[in-house]
């Protein structure tokens, strides 16, 4: 990968591949592959990009499906987790961010199932709907609703943690 | 809740360092290592396999009245089993300091020398193994002398060796000498089969980092 490549297409978007991969990620060292790996994705991938949306909106897709390969290949077989119940390794990496707040806010996001995390990534990036709906391969009508339940959860969640 | 989430994550992301994006400097190093452990698993797996194999054969051979032949498989896997350990410790030899791509490379040249060195073993012990086989139908054949009368009845002009029509010992001996001949192809195929996914992988990384290195 040519350090210009890396420079002007994939550095000025870093901020999404970070943001993406630490919700998918409970540890740095989780965090700096699944980052290298998303990187790599790109640079193979960049001669499938034809303009068809912004490249933006290619490096969240690509920055999910990563991700979502990833962790479906670590847990091999282990329950996604859906309930209330914090899963142990969540809590291994609350100092991700400087800022507690965020840190607290990731934590609450990771009670998510997969999808539901990536939704709420792209909501609180201020994607359209249609753009989220787009990158998810899903219909713009369900992601209202969706993002609407999944802010209910997550202050439920933050309620007893953030005051 | 003071801060509704929006708030939160917008306020989160104003401090430079929540954004700060890690060195890509090594980039294949994990992917290299879950490579090269995937496949010492699947080796582990196969001697192991033949370990198994040795112990059920001469119980198996017992009951076929073919105790012998049973042995014989048996030292024979087990041989196979030694020989393969053997080139697996040559895996640790391998320089772990160097970089993810010159260790690919120089496991991938390990590789294809084991596989290159049991290919000539697999040459003589893949014809054993049918001939341990056939001895096996031998000694079962042979219990059955009721079975040999019919044939003899109803084919009066075969010749019998013992208690085995001698064209059937010709044919043994042709199918031998081409399992001789093409063992080398039988055995490439069968690694395919087993580790064809894997050894593609391999390839596939190298290939990629190469193409990586270039541009």
């Amino acid at each position: 990968m040519s350090s210009d490549f890396y420079q002007f297409s994939i550095l000025p978007f870093a901020a999404i591949i970070i943001k993406i991969c630490r919700a998918y990620t409970n540890s740095q060292e989780d965090f700096e592959d699944y980052y290298q790996e998303v990187c790599l994705q790109i640079w193979r991938s960049k001669d499938n990009f034809k303009g068809q949306c912004e490249w933006s909106t290619w490096v969240y897709r690509i920055s999910l499906n990563v991700c979502l390969t990833l962790l479906k290949k670590k847990k091999n077989g282990q329950q996604h987790f859906t309930s209330d119940r914090l899963p142990d390794d969540v809590t291994t990496d609350n100092k991700a961010f400087e800022n507690e707040s965020l840190n607290q806010l990731y934590k609450a996001i990771k009670y998510l199932s997969e999808v539901d995390r990536a939704v709420i990534l792209l909501y609180l990036d201020e994607k359209p709907y249609s753009e989220i709906a787009n990158i998810l391969g899903t219909n713009p009508n369900n992601i209202g609703v969706r993002v609407k339940r999944i802010k209910e959860r997550l202050k439920k969640i933050l309620d007893g943690k953030i005051n | 809740m003071e801060k509704s989430i929006e708030t939160i994550w917008k306020e989160g992301f104003l401090e430079s360092e929540a954004l700060v994006a890690p060195k890509i400097n090594d980039l294949y190093n994990q992917k290299s290592k879950q490579l090269i452990a995937k496949m010492k698993r699947m080796f582990k797996v196969n001697i192991t396999a033949i370990v198994i194999l040795s112990i059920i054969f001469p119980i198996l051979h017992y009951f076929l009245d073919a105790t012998w032949q049973g042995v014989a498989a048996s030292v024979m896997l087990l041989t196979l089993a030694w020989y393969s350990k053997r080139q697996m410790k040559g895996i640790k030899t391998l320089n772990q300091g160097v970089n993810s791509y010159e260790y690919l490379k120089t496991f991938d040249q390990w590789l294809k020398n084991a596989l290159s060195r049991n290919e000539k073993i697999i040459r003589f012990s893949y014809p054993l193994s049918l001939l341990i086989a056939m001895s096996t139908l031998w000694s079962a054949w042979n219990s059955q002398e009721e079975l040999t009368a019919k044939i003899a009845q109803k084919f009066p002009g075969l010749i019998f060796i013992g208690n085995v029509p001698l064209a059937l010992l010709v044919v043994a001996g042709i199918v031998t000498l081409l399992m001789f001949y093409f063992s080398g192809n039988i055995y490439r195929w069968d690694i395919r089969l087993v580790y064809g996914r894997v050894f593609d992988k391999l390839e596939e990384t190298i290939a990629e980092m190469e193409k990586l290195r270039r541009e």
